[in-house]
């Protein structure tokens, strides 16, 4: 009886383009919108996680490994799984629903998600999410 | 063991309680409105049936642990279950949203 589809929350995309890859929620609409007439959220997700980095690694290799390629994305609730993890990263700003209207503002917003999701990757929190799922 | 044989008599119970949820309450059947109900959070108590993939079962078990609901696994498969409520058709997952007159809610838990 609680909400759990909250902001934060980080899920899985079950199904589309990305599926299987970690997302973050930015913002829900549980009653849905007149152009998606059911319960969907805007989410912030890995599109290419980063690579293993190991101890010989160059400091070039280091920074070439830990690329992130980030996306954005408008999925309904039922393509979606939702674990226990979440990631407090502040995307609110950056990645709202005009956002994916067009392809440039889609470029730069994934661009700004990149920048924040590597910012985040670098400091070793949230190991789980930067991790890619096996399946 | 964990309740290894339930007894006739909660068995009983379950069905009584369940039939007057039936008849009084608001419920959901089958596994995508148990997920929808979990997910916009109307769902108070989930009962599955012993017959559920195990997949599927641990899905809507870890949804309902998100959503701190009660998970209930029926005693019986999931032609028993259509018959508890009532029904001609089988059910391996339902979702009560509102009891009614019942007190299936306060009960079950417990032994859940």
């Amino acid at each position: 009886m609680v909400k759990f589809l909250k902001p934060n929350k980080a899920v899985i995309l079950l199904q589309g383009r990305f599926a299987g890859r970690k997302a973050v929620i930015v913002r829900s609409f549980d009653d849905g919108s007149r152009d998606r007439p059911y319960g969907h959220c805007l989410v912030a997700g890995i599109s290419k996680y980063p690579a293993k980095v190991i101890r010989k690694d160059s400091s070039k290799k280091t920074a070439k490994k830990s690329r992130v390629k980030a996306f954005a994305k408008m999925v309904n609730y039922s393509h979606v799984m939702p674990t226990r993890y979440t990631l407090d990263v502040d995307l609110k700003d950056v990645v709202t629903a005009d956002a994916l209207q067009s392809r440039d503002k889609k470029e730069t917003t994934g661009k700004e998600i990149k920048k924040r999701f590597e910012e985040r990757f670098k400091t070793g929190k949230n190991r789980w999410f930067f991790s890619k799922l096996r399946f | 063991m964990v309740a290894a044989k339930k007894t006739k008599k909660t068995h009983e119970s379950i069905n009584n309680r369940l039939a007057l949820v039936m008849k009084s309450g608001k419920y959901t059947l089958g596994y995508k409105t148990v997920l929808k109900s979990l997910r916009n959070s109307k769902g108070k108590l989930i009962i599955i049936a012993n017959n559920c993939p195990p997949l599927r079962k641990s899905e809507i078990e870890y949804y309902a642990m998100l959503a701190k609901v009660g998970v209930h696994h029926y005693n019986g498969n999931n032609v028993d279950l259509g018959t508890a409520c009532g029904k001609y058709y089988r059910v391996c997952c339902l979702s009560i949203i509102d009891p009614g007159d019942s007190d299936i809610i306060k009960s079950m838990p417990s032994d859940a």
